[in-house]
């Protein structure tokens, strides 16, 4: 599932030609040069946004919105102690991960052994089950969150980051099951057959065979659970009001405001981006698995 | 497996979707044919929201703008996510790091992309874009208040976080075009584009229909990007479906819940309508 290893390395990365068995053709030394400056190119247009606030929120604040913009200037981090001190960023913060690991871990123990039921009972009852999560997987956010901003306050639960993990759980469910399935439906019916014959229950198989064999399948389920928990903007905004508040809804209140709490928004910003980065190399590979799982079998 | 074990597995999902999603959506149901305020029971209508929705012009403006997005996203996505996933399957060692650099993006929450994207072009940031453009053609572009170029920064930033998506998944694709068909055009002497449009493309479609597919969906729910990027939508146009639902049933102070549940009916019915091709092909696949 995770080919993403095996294509052969294309750019010359020596003097000696490369040893493999197939004689790859060996590019030019000037279309090397053309296409890593492209990559580079391309990844800093990609990052620009992010460097641009990193450099405008270590300016000091009296410079940091001068127009034209400065170039030279003294890093100073006054904006990030005063996003410390001055809001409750940590708070914000806070929310926003206990909110993605709860409804990651809970959509992960509600979607396996659904998943692995639907991968493996034919007929009727599993399509129409699969459509109906495609159908929830399309809808548009509001037609589920407007009632549940409601039914959060006639519970008592609204502004609890209960129910926003609760609601962000439903909502994430219909993918979960999906890609979990077509990561299931890859391991042979086979393994079933000869647990069963050794006297497993179901719910053995599913637990001593099939979770640890789906380990890759299962982290790769749980990093787009976790991602999408914690870009969640729309839920949160419309569930919370300030005790469950999250950081992306924090940023978004901080628009429009003084120069001085647009830094510190750009400071919150870039604190949340930076471990982001780090995610995004460790995650890279899952990613690309499990939208190959799910589109090619899909 | 018997019916009793697909039950027991199965149950617990099924429970929070019918209660979390289900429920919810049958509320929304109930609310588009009354007129409702939160926390109290509303009174019935009939379709007098529908009829009011339909003939609301901001309505039509909101469709136009979201469907314009969407065309023009798409389209880039396509062309640019393929490029860019035939440059990345290409790299050797660098990819990991290539690919952790490109994630960014996408990895981001919008609302936060979004807005450290608008300060690149807004002057009262001092960004770096407007300032550049500024200097380079002596005419000052207002990205916030101008329409049209509203629109196209709208766009940029819709095509920056959801690239690395439509270019992961064709990527992923292309590690499935078996490399002897590539050889076998390649010994026949097709070169260059000719092997990519006569030879990998076609042999790619799923994968580029999935990513149409799913990026369509998502453009379609325009909404977080808006916040930073558009602070004056209504005003200058640039309202998004999602954006003017929000707007209606929850922020502007009018709570019109029965008017924006039956706009909600109605992109239900539209993306189900979207989706029924691919509904009929997994029913189709059943029955076999």
């Amino acid at each position: 599932m995770s080919t993403v290893q095996t294509a052969p390395p294309a750019t010359p990365s020596g003097p000696i030609a490369d040893p493999g068995p197939e004689p790859v053709r060996r590019r030019p030394r000037g279309r090397a040069v053309l296409v890593g400056g492209m990559v580079l190119l391309i990844c800093w247009v990609m990052l620009s946004p992010v460097i641009w606030t990193a450099m405008s929120v270590t300016k000091p604040t009296d410079v940091a919105f001068l127009d034209p913009p400065v170039f030279t200037w003294a890093p100073t981090f006054t904006a990030f102690v005063d996003l410390w001190q001055t809001t409750e960023f940590h708070k914000y913060l806070l929310n926003t991960v206990v909110v993605a690991v709860i409804s990651t871990v809970i959509a992960l123990v509600i979607g396996i052994p659904a998943a692995y039921a639907l991968s493996r009972f034919p007929g009727w009852v599993s399509v129409a089950l699969l459509i109906a999560a495609l159908i929830f997987r399309a809808l548009p956010r509001f037609a589920v969150v407007l009632p549940m901003y409601d039914l959060s306050r006639a519970l008592g639960i609204y502004d609890t980051t209960f129910a926003v993990a609760a609601a962000l759980v439903a909502i994430n469910q219909p993918f979960s099951i999906w890609l979990l399935r077509n990561f299931f439906a890859e391991i042979p019916k086979e393994l079933d057959e000869a647990a069963m014959l050794d006297g497993c229950s179901r719910f053995q198989i599913l637990w001593r065979v099939m979770v640890p064999l789906m380990g890759p399948g299962i982290l790769t389920a749980g990093i787009f659970m976790f991602l999408f928990a914690f870009q969640e903007y729309l839920t949160a905004n419309v569930l919370t009001d300030v005790a469950a508040r999250t950081v992306p809804v924090f940023i978004a209140t901080q628009l429009g405001q003084t120069l001085p709490m647009l830094q510190q928004a750009g400071a919150a910003a870039v604190l949340l981006t930076l471990p982001v980065i780090g995610f995004a190399f460790i995650a890279q590979r899952y990613l690309v698995a499990g939208l190959g799982a799910g589109s090619v079998k899909g | 497996m018997r019916r009793r074990e697909f039950l027991g597995l199965v149950s617990p999902s099924l429970l929070v979707m019918l209660g979390l999603l289900l429920f919810p959506l049958y509320k929304t149901v109930e609310w588009s044919l009354q007129r409702v305020n939160y926390g109290e029971p509303g009174t019935f209508l009939g379709l007098d929201n529908y009829a009011q929705a339909l003939s609301d012009p901001r309505l039509g403006r909101a469709v136009l703008f979201t469907v314009g997005l969407t065309a023009a996203v798409i389209a880039v996505l396509l062309v640019g996510g393929y490029l860019l996933a035939v440059l990345v399957n290409g790299l050797g060692r660098s990819r990991p790091w290539v690919l952790g650099v490109l994630l960014v993006s996408y990895v981001v929450p919008n609302v936060v992309g979004a807005t450290m994207f608008s300060w690149l072009f807004d002057s009262n940031f001092g960004g770096v874009v407007n300032y550049l453009i500024t200097e380079l053609t002596g005419q000052e572009i207002l990205w916030f208040t101008d329409p049209w170029a509203n629109r196209v920064m709208v766009g940029l930033n819709t095509v920056w976080f959801m690239l690395p998506f439509a270019m992961l998944v064709i990527l992923a694709g292309l590690q499935g075009v078996p490399p002897e068909v590539v050889e076998a055009a390649r010994i026949d002497g097709a070169t260059g584009w000719r092997v990519h449009w006569h030879v990998i493309v076609p042999s790619i479609r799923g994968v580029l229909t999935f990513v149409s597919i799913i990026s369509i969906m998502d453009v379609l729910r325009t909404f977080d990007q808006l916040i930073p990027l558009s602070p004056q939508a209504p005003q200058i146009g640039n309202e998004s479906i999602m954006l003017y639902i929000y707007n209606i049933a929850f922020q502007d102070g009018g709570q019109q819940l029965g008017l924006g549940s039956a706009i909600n009916v109605l992109l239900i019915l539209l993306i189900v309508l979207l989706l029924s091709p691919f509904i009929r092909d997994m029913a189709k696949e059943a029955r076999q």
